[in-house]
This record gives structure tokens, C-alpha cells and sequence, in this order.
């Protein structure tokens, strides 16, 4: 086992995309490493000769085709979605697949400058030697239009407005210019953005329109139904258990299901039959939210416990994860373990322990 | 051997190739799949008049109704070729089973299905499986761009051949083959087999190429059962086309495929998709959003870039569409979901030649046009016409006299079918008993309508009886019945009435609500106040009435303790009891009048409506003023919740201002009850009042004010000076903190 906490998805998957490589009989496109089928293959699963190809997003086939696609033609790529539906997860291993180097990132904040999406200056050069290549610092998009690759800027959206629009001049002309060096870098062919944006933030730094032109919109949504979110679950929870090394054992199916079950009913505001209304809660409850809830009792069950996830563990981690501001989310869980979680079958023992934390 | 193509229903590449078959084989005789006891239409069909789409519609003449319906577009193979037959002057059949026929084994089938059938996967969720596209767009990549004629022709006889491979053979499909052979072989004994073209679905042309009619097919077509039937050509819409889901019945997006046909006509297959995202943009912009050339262009290339991944010549539907949300409706099918619809369904409606449609029904609304001189109101321009329905003395024929009345059944009998070629018009009066407001417009949507209603009934009249006796068996209130009543009334619809009424019957019988039978007891009174006018004997409703009468009576003591949600509902019933009761003389008043006294005497009935319950006694002066009084005094005294008084003050003002503006007793009580309450208590009562006198008019407010200031000793100018001076500190602050007053339940 490696001892980086977070392997890069290309290290992480190197012997699938070394496989799809070898077994490519598709055209692949210029500084593409493989042809957009084999893309699809990597990121929906399938078979490449004997290898076997893991799903890596498990969601509707279409929409990771319309991504691949649009990074064919020389379009740049904007994810919109809640938080927690695999938004950075997909960028991530669309550029693992497409280049083979997922780390030219920028994270967008609020303290992200322009400099940062261009180029800056290694200042101590630059006294010393005046503006030249060796003071001058490469930004990831610069990176990526020399190599033809592709760069990603993650939470486009939580970026000052004048920041993103240095995006604009990037994006249609697809070039850099240094004034300082009187030159110019062109973008070699295959480079191309892969951005991301949360709906909740919707508002706080609104893309212009100028800059939304020049992407293709693609609206990552919450998993359709529970098989299919368990599945994701489950699948992750393996995962990072394994690469934690976790102490404990992995959640049983009924607790996967009672957490994601809880999870969805609280997100849609109604019971999974439709028949309860209930209120929803302040924070945002995903997929991810609830991997990141198992794997927190499992380190509760490794550590201090016997290792087996047990209800105290889950209830202590759920009112961790659905109370975030006291008193409004309190009364909306107070209210679902009353209405709903105490009326279903097998659920008491939870309920009880439930009721303990949030009282 | 006869030549035979397969096609697949509304598919414009084969709509097209059809053409060029036909061409190539030059037949005598075109044999079509459709009713052969309806090639009488194909004409009709084929006329230069007819503007597509239209649709062949079969139906039984007995209830239940039973349809068959066969839609075609321009698009559509079979019309193509029947095109082709009429221009070229050749013989043109439709080959498959009489409607008769069919129609009477869609009657045994019904039952048929019921019982639980092996259920094999469906050949179409195989072929997505293997294939990885969806069933569509499948299609459309594989033979919908298909640009060689004898590609084509291999390809669909392979598709039909794997369909029924892969797919069962039921024995209604095999008794279909059976007569499309025997037909074949009639044919085959007039001309030589060489020149017949036999067009029918790519499955069924696998069941009848070159397979000879034998002997065990005489037997099987020898004696088919058959029902009496009717069959009529209809105009169609794309709508409609749309909402049938189906093979061979509709087409998810005929608009589109009108696109792909049109291309195909202009020789160039693949510029459908650029018409496409140019028709999403400009509907767009038409309708106030933003979408560029450059998003067209966008969306072009991203469509291609689908298309290609998944094997495609040129873009399917579903690549378009899924390109035209990532770029025209930045990431949301919501912003360009209308300019979809419009774009893939379209709004376009057929039309058929004068005299070519002809159910008995169209035939009766065309004679009543005529005999009713609303002819001049077929037209597309909206018209308004006024009916007097009382008898115009200055005419010499009854049918003259009465043709406004008339005019109005007829009218009414179309408002009951729900066509909507007549609308009726909010009437000055509201209680209007003798003047009606109509709107007259023809569409085409209104023929359709017509056409349909031709399932019901041969006439108008029978039609609407049919609907509304229909109704009466769904009806669940007996409010609900009543108004159908109400309907049967205005249509002249007499034999519905008599039905209605007994059916009202049955349900009082189980009706304990105050609230309904009250209402239904207004809805009748009008009807047997009004029911002369429309000259039918109201006779049988008065013991109806009677009957529901007493009910109302004996259920509202109990009725009348109830929450503020529920008084208001019946406040109405008692509104429309009294009405009812000023208007017959054969209900039993006094029992009401006991009624009302009663409620206005109970403290535990809700306060408004024992106060409205006073204020009818008063305005009909069924209550002595040392009763008024006491009623006041004790309603509006210290035991009494302030609350509750207020609502009851209320209820009493919802009545008769003027005689209550006139007591001045009443606002004494008042007057003083309002010095009583301490501060908390006057909050929620200044609101109860401040809504009482909210619907009030200025004047009666400024005779309430005076009658108060003689009260309290006030002058008008003492008054006058007092409101109109500036707001002290302390007051303004006071009003200020009725702002966060809750108000709970009030």
C-alpha cells in the first residue's frame, strides 16, 4: 500500500488506462491519449481485452458521453451540480483518461487573482534579471496550452467575477499574451477547460454571460434512484476503507441502505413511498455526505469500539451529519425520527440512540 | 411473384423509398395495409384538398364504443404510395382485415388479455441491449439516414425478418396474414402477380412474401365475425399523433420527422439537424431568451461529435436534443423544453374537403348550423352573439319564436360534449334568466372534437346525453349531480333530467352534509325558478327538493358547531336555503325560521354563523327586537370571549346593513362592549371589526361613525378635529407595535 494519502486517479487506475491504451482500435483524436470510446470505457466501466475496467461514475450513461464529446470538438467543459454528486470526481478522471495528468488544477476561492489563471513572477529573478522565461511562473492553463492538454479549474463560481473573465480572452482566442516578453503562446491542439460549479453557491460570483458562451453546460444530477446511490456508496466506502486502512469491519447492506434511505428522503422532502411531507435541513446532504458519515463510523468503530459499525456509532455520525445549524436542523430531525424513523420496521434500536444524541 | 416492401409507420425514409419502389415495379394493383372494407376513403384521402395529417377512425355503432383508429402523416409510407397510385390512375386496396372484423375482436381480445400471458422481453429492449443506443435513435442512424435505395430495401427486409424472429406471433397476426394472403391471391387471379406491390409493416411482409394462400387460410378466413360498424376519415394534429404511444399508432416527434421528410424531398438527408437547432434558437429568441448563431453552431458540432461516437452518419433526435441543452439551454432542459415541444411535436392540425368527413353526428351539427342560422359564425374570427331565450311575440312560426331557446341547447349541448367551437360568456345580470353570451369560433381542434363526439351518439342531442348520463354514474357528491341536473337543463335534455333527478335521489339518501345538501337545494331552486323559461316541466324535482329540505334542516344543528374553516361553506348553504325558501311556497318556512332561531339562540354554535343566522331573521323580521336585544346583550357581554363577540357582531353585519346601521341600540352595545376590553382582549377584536367594516361603503362607514359619536356625546367637528390631529409619541408607537401582532387564529 502507498503511503500518499490521495494517489492522483491516473496512478490510482494506471494498470486499466495502461490496458485501454494497448487494446485502442478507435482513431484518438490530437494530445489525446486514447479515442473518446475508450474514455467512456474507463469512465462507465466495461472490459478492455482481459482487464476489467471499474465503473468510476455511476450514473447515466449520456451524460458522460456529452462530456466527452464536447471535449472533442474545442469547447470548454462546466459541470453544474449540487455538491457531493461527483462533480471534481469526473473532471478528475476525465482528464486522467484524455491526458494521463489530472494535477493541473486551480482551485477557485475568493482569493484566487488573475494571476494565477495566466502567469506570475518569480519576483526575485525578476529584480534580478528582468522580465525573462526563467522568472517567468507558469500558471496550470499556461501548462496546459503549451502541452495541448487539458487544465481544470475547480468552483469556477466562488472566483471574483474579474477573475473569471480572464477566462473569456483564453478560452475564444485561445491564446496568452506576455506583454513583458513581448510574446505570445498559442494553445497546441487538445487543450481545453474542464470547470466546476456548485448550484448552492448559485448567486455569490454569477457567471457572465460572456463566459458562459463559451462553455458547454453540462448539469451533473443526484443519483435517480437508491439502488444506484447504495451502489455508489458502497463502492466508495470499500475503497477508501481500503486505502485508510480502517480498523473495521465495512458497513453491512441494511446500513448502507437505512443511511442513504435517510439521506434521500430528507434531501427530496418527502418519505421514499411519497406519503410523509417533511421538512428539509439547512445543509446539503449527498452521496458524498454520507460516504464520508460510514467512513466516520467505521474509524468510531475501529477505534474506540469493536470494530463492527453499531447504532451508537451511526446515530452519533448522522447527528453530526444532518444537524449543522442547531436549532432549525435539530427540529427537522427531532420531527423525522418521530414521524418516520420510529414507525419503521427494524429501525428502534437506531431511533433510540437517535433520539439520545439529538435530545 | 407480387413485389413487396416493408415499411415501419411514419418513417419518412420509407415514405420516400416507397416512391421509387413503386416507380421501379410499376403495378397495376397496390395492395396497402389498412381496413379492407375502407379503401372507399383512399380517395378522399388522396384529394388535392386534404392537408395531413388525417386519420381513418372505425367504430362500433352499439356501447361500449369500441374504436380503431389508423393516423397518417404526409410522412407516412402508406399514404405515400397511395399518392402515387391515384396520380398514376392504378387500383389501390387496403388488404388487411374488414374493421368490422377487427373491431369485433378487439370486443373478445379485451377479455383475453386480462388472463396472465407469458411476457416475453420485448424485441425492442433486446435491441437496445445489444445495440447500446436507444430504440430511436437506432432507427433513425441505421435507416432514416440511409441515402441508397437498395441498401434500404435490404435493410428493412432484414429488419423485419430479425423482428419476428426474435419477436411472438400472436394468432391475431396470423389470422391478419391469412386474409393479407388470401387478398394477394384474389388479386393474383385478375392481373398478372408481377404487377401487385404489396405495402405493409416490415413484420408482416416476412409473414406474406411468397408463401401461397392455402388451405388451412381458407379455413381460417372463411367465417369471420363482424359487429356493425361505422368508419369515418378524420382531420388529425400532430398533438395527437404525439400522444399516442405505440408503434404504428403515433410518433413521439411527428414534427420532426416532417423535417426529416422534407429533407429527404430536397435531396439533402442530413440538413435536417441545422433546420433543427435553428428552430430551438429562433423559438428562443422569439420568446424573449438569448441563443446566438454561435450556440447553434455549438450545439451543430457537439451534436456531430454524439452522432459520430455512436456510430451515426448524422446526428438522431436524441443527440440534437441533448446538444441543444448543453448549449442553447446551458445545461437545463427546463429553459428549452417549450422550444422542443414545438420543435419535435409541432401544433400542426389536418384538414379535410367539404362533405369528406361524415359521421351522422358532423352531418347533425352542419343541419342544426343551418336550421339554427349560426352558419355565419363557422368561421375562424371569434364572434359574440346574445340570445334572448323568451319567446319572440312578434314572429308567426313557433320555430322562429323559439329559435333563440333553441340556439341555446344546442349551444349548451356543445359546451356539455366540451367542443370547443362555443363558449359561453360572463352575463351582466348574474342571475340572468332570459339573456345568454356565447363566443362563437371554428378551429379545427373543434371538428376533431365533433368527430369524437360522434363515439358517443349519432346526434348532438344523443351525444350529450351520453355524456352527461356518463357523468351522473362518476358523479360522488350530490352536489355534483345537481349540477349536472343543471346541465340537463340548459341542453333541454329531458330524458337526462329524469334520470339525474332519480339519481340525486339515491344520493341523498347517504348525504348527511349540511353543506352539500344546502348548496344542491340553491343549484335546484334555480333551475325550477328559471326551468319555465326553457319551457320544461320542473314538476319532478319539487318532492326532491322537499326531501332535501327537511335533511338540511335536521342535519344543521349539528353542522352548525364547526371551526372558522368550515363556517364560510355554510354561511353560502344557508344563503342559498333562504333563497330557496323566499322563492317556493311549497317548503315548509316555518321549519327554517325555527331553524335560525335556534342557532342564533345556541352558544356553542361558531359565533359567525349564529350571528349571520341572526341577521337573516332580522332582515325577513322573524325576530321580535326585545329577542335582538337580549341576543345582543349576551353576546357581545363580559362572559363572552371578546373574540368570539367580534365574529358574532361579524356574522350579524353580513346582512341588512341598513336596518343595522339604523338601531342605534345596537351600536350603544357595542360601543360599550369595546370600553370593557383591557388591552390584550382589544387587540384581536379591533381585528375581527376592522374586517367587519372592511367591505362596508364609505357612506354607511361615515353613518356608522355618526351614530357612534351620538353614542358618545361626540359632535361631528369635535370628531373631525380629533383624527385629524397629529399622532402623539406614545400613540404612533402603539400603532407601530400592532405590526408584530400574531394572529393566531383569527
Amino acid at each position: 500500500m502507498s503511503d500518499i494519502l490521495r494517489l492522483p486517479a491516473e496512478e490510482l487506475y494506471k494498470a486499466e488506462l495502461d490496458a485501454l491504451i494497448a487494446n485502442e482500435k478507435d482513431p484518438v483524436p490530437t494530445g489525446w491519449r486514447m479515442s473518446p470510446k475508450s474514455v467512456l470505457t474507463y469512465i462507465m466501466g466495461g472490459k478492455s481485452g482481459n482487464t476489467v475496467i471499474t465503473p468510476k461514475y455511476m450514473g447515466d450513461r449520456r451524460i458522460a458521453e456529452i462530456c466527452i464529446a464536447t471535449l472533442v470538438t474545442d469547447r470548454a467543459l462546466l459541470l453544474i451540480g449540487e455538491p457531493g454528486t461527483a462533480k471534481s470526481w469526473l473532471s478528475e478522471h476525465l482528464t486522467a483518461a484524455i491526458n494521463g495528468n489530472s494535477s493541473r488544477v486551480i482551485q477557485g476561492t475568493a482569493g484566487t487573482t488573475e494571476e494565477q489563471i495566466r502567469y506570475s513572477w518569480n519576483y526575485a529573478m525578476l529584480l534580478a534579471k528582468g522580465p525573462s522565461h526563467e522568472a517567468l511562473v507558469k500558471s496550470p492553463v499556461y501548462n496546459a496550452m503549451e502541452t495541448g492538454t487539458i487544465a481544470r479549474i475547480e468552483e469556477i463560481s466562488r472566483c471574483a467575477s474579474e477573475v473569471q473573465d480572464a477566462l473569456i480572452s483564453i478560452l475564444s482566442e485561445k491564446r496568452i499574451s506576455v506583454p513583458e516578453l513581448n510574446e505570445e503562446v498559442a494553445a497546441k491542439k487538445g487543450f481545453s477547460v474542464i470547470a466546476t460549479a456548485n448550484t448552492r453557491d448559485k448567486g455569490v460570483n454569477e457567471m457572465s454571460s460572456a463566459l458562459k458562451r463559451r462553455f458547454n453546460i453540462v448539469v451533473l444530477p443526484a443519483p435517480a434512484n437508491i439502488e444506484t446511490e447504495i451502489e455508489i456508496v458502497s463502492t466508495r466506502v470499500a475503497q477508501l476503507a481500503d486505502s485508510f486502512g480502517l480498523n473495521a469491519e465495512l458497513p453491512d447492506r441494511t446500513a448502507i441502505e437505512r443511511v442513504v434511505t435517510i439521506f434521500r428522503e430528507l434531501r427530496s422532502g418527502q418519505t421514499l413511498d411519497g406519503q410523509v411531507k417533511l421538512k428539509t435541513t439547512s445543509g446539503v446532504l449527498s452521496s458524498a455526505e454520507a460516504i464520508s458519515l460510514l467512513i466516520n463510523s467505521m474509524a468510531l468503530a475501529g477505534s474506540f469500539g469493536n470494530g463492527v459499525i453499531t447504532d451508537y456509532d451511526l446515530a452519533g455520525a448522522l447527528q453530526g451529519a444532518v444537524v449543522k445549524d442547531d436549532n432549525k436542523d435539530k427540529a427537522v430531525w427531532t420531527e423525522y425520527l418521530e414521524n418516520v424513523m420510529r414507525k419503521r420496521s427494524g429501525c428502534a434500536k437506531l431511533y433510540a440512540e437517535c433520539r439520545e444524541r439529538n435530545s | 411473384m407480387a413485389a413487396y416492401f416493408g415499411v415501419r409507420h411514419l418513417s419518412p425514409a420509407c415514405a420516400y423509398y416507397v416512391r421509387e419502389f413503386l416507380d421501379r415495379n410499376d403495378p397495376e394493383i397496390v395492395l396497402i395495409e389498412g381496413p379492407s372494407d375502407l379503401s372507399c376513403l383512399i380517395a378522399p384521402l388522396c384529394s388535392n384538398e386534404t392537408e395531413m395529417p388525417a386519420a381513418i377512425l372505425a367504430y362500433t355503432e352499439d356501447t361500449p364504443v369500441k374504436t380503431v383508429l389508423f393516423p397518417l402523416a404526409e410522412f407516412s409510407p402508406e399514404y405515400q404510395a397511395m399518392r402515387w397510385a391515384v396520380r398514376k390512375g392504378r387500383r389501390v386496396m387496403f388488404c388487411d382485415l374488414p374493421s368490422t372484423c377487427l373491431l369485433s375482436r378487439q370486443n373478445n381480445e379485451d377479455e383475453e388479455r386480462e388472463e396472465d400471458k407469458p411476457k416475453r422481453v420485448s424485441v425492442y429492449t433486446e435491441l437496445e441491449r445489444v445495440s447500446g443506443t436507444d430504440n430511436d435513435s437506432f432507427w433513425e442512424y441505421t435507416f432514416e439516414q440511409c441515402e441508397s435505395y437498395e441498401d434500404f430495401l435490404e435493410a428493412v427486409s432484414e429488419y423485419g425478418k430479425s423482428l419476428r424472429e426474435f419477436s411472438e406471433n400472436d394468432e391475431h397476426n396470423k389470422l391478419r396474414e391469412a386474409y393479407m394472403r388470401k387478398v394477394i391471391s384474389e388479386c393474383e387471379a385478375e392481373v398478372p402477380s408481377e404487377k401487385i406491390c404489396v405495402i405493409t409493416g416490415a413484420f408482416h411482409t416476412a409473414g406474406i412474401k411468397d408463401i401461397p394462400f392455402s388451405a388451412d387460410d381458407r379455413k381460417l378466413t372463411q367465417k369471420l365475425p363482424t359487429i356493425k360498424a361505422k368508419a369515418t376519415l378524420m382531420p388529425y394534429s400532430y398533438y395527437r399523433l404525439s400522444s399516442r404511444s405505440g408503434y404504428g399508432a403515433g410518433s413521439k416527434a411527428p414534427a420532426y420527422f416532417e423535417l426529416l421528410w422534407n429533407s429527404r424531398l430536397e435531396g439533402a438527408v442530413g440538413s435536417s439537424s441545422d433546420r433543427y437547432l435553428s428552430m430551438i434558437a429562433s423559438y428562443q429568441r422569439e420568446n424573449g431568451y438569448a441563443a446566438s448563431t454561435a450556440e447553434v453552431i455549438e450545439a451543430k458540432r457537439l451534436a456531430d461529435t454524439l452522432a459520430a461516437m455512436r456510430g451515426g452518419k448524422y446526428p438522431s433526435m436524441t443527440d440534437l436534443r441533448d446538444a441543444a441543452v448543453t448549449c442553447i439551454g446551458h445545461g437545463s432542459f427546463g429553459e428549452i423544453s417549450l422550444a422542443c415541444a414545438d420543435t419535435e411535436i409541432g401544433t400542426k392540425i389536418g384538414s379535410l374537403p367539404e362533405g369528406t368527413v361524415c359521421t351522422s353526428v358532423q352531418e347533425d351539427f352542419t343541419r342544426q348550423l343551418k336550421e339554427l342560422k349560426l352558419e355565419k359564425y363557422r368561421k375562424a374570427a371569434a364572434e359574440e352573439i346574445e340570445l334572448d331565450l323568451r319567446e319572440n311575440l312578434r314572429v308567426k312560426t313557433e320555430k322562429s319564436a323559439f329559435l333563440d331557446l333553441n340556439r341555446s341547447f344546442f349551444l349548451h349541448r356543445l359546451r356539455i360534449l366540451g367542443i370547443c367551437f362555443a363558449e359561453t360568456q360572463l352575463r351582466s345580470q348574474d342571475n340572468a334568466t332570459w339573456a345568454e353570451r356565447w363566443r362563437l369560433q371554428w378551429t379545427p381542434e373543434a371538428e376533431i372534437e365533433i368527430v369524437e363526439a360522434s363515439l358517443k351518439g349519432d346526434t348532438v342531442k344523443q351525444a350529450a346525453e351520453y355524456e352527461l348520463n356518463f357523468r351522473l354514474y362518476e358523479a360522488d357528491s350530490i352536489n355534483g349531480a345537481a349540477m349536472i341536473l343543471s346541465d340537463a337543463f340548459d341542453g333541454g335534455l329531458t330524458d337526462c333530467i329524469s334520470t339525474a333527478v332519480s339519481a340525486i335521489q339515491k344520493q341523498t339518501a347517504d348525504c348527511s352534509s349540511a353543506e352539500d345538501t344546502g348548496k344542491t337545494i340553491g343549484t335546484l331552486s334555480s333551475i325550477v325558478r328559471f326551468g319555465s323559461i326553457r319551457r320544461i316541466d320542473t314538476e319532478p324535482i319539487y318532492p326532491l327538493m322537499e326531501k332535501l329540505y327537511l335533511r338540511f334542516c335536521l342535519c344543521m344543528p349539528s353542522a352548525a358547531v364547526c371551526d372558522r374553516n368550515g363556517v364560510e361553506q355554510l354561511i353560502i348553504a344557508i344563503a342559498a336555503v333562504n333563497d330557496a325558501c323566499l322563492a317556493h311556497d311549497f317548503l315548509d318556512t316555518d321549519r327554517f325560521i325555527t331553524l335560525l332561531s335556534d342557532i342564533a339562540d345556541n352558544n356553542f354554535a361558531n359565533p359567525l354563523l349564529s350571528g349571520y343566522a341572526c341577521a337573516v331573521l332580522t332582515e325577513r323580521g322573524k325576530i321580535s327586537s326585545e329577542k335582538l336585544s337580549e341576543l345582543i346583550n349576551r353576546r357581545l357581554s363580559a362572559g363572552t370571549p371578546p373574540a368570539e363577540a367580534a365574529m358574532w357582531f361579524e356574522g350579524l353585519a353580513r346582512r341588512n346593513r341598513r336596518s343595522l346601521i339604523s338601531r342605534l341600540s345596537v351600536w350603544e352595545k357595542l360601543c360599550s362592549f369595546v370600553a370593557s376590553l383591557d388591552d390584550d382582549e382589544f387587540k384581536p377584536v379591533l381585528v375581527a371589526l376592522r374586517r367587519t367594516f372592511s367591505d362596508f361603503s364609505p357612506a354607511e362607514k361615515s353613518d356608522i361613525a355618526e351614530n357612534i359619536g351620538e353614542v358618545l356625546g361626540i359632535s361631528k367637528e369635535a370628531a373631525a378635529e380629533f383624527v385629524t390631529m397629529q399622532l402623539s409619541g406614545d400613540e404612533q408607537q402603539s400603532i407601530d407595535e400592532l405590526d408584530d401582532f400574531d394572529f393566531g387564529d383569527i
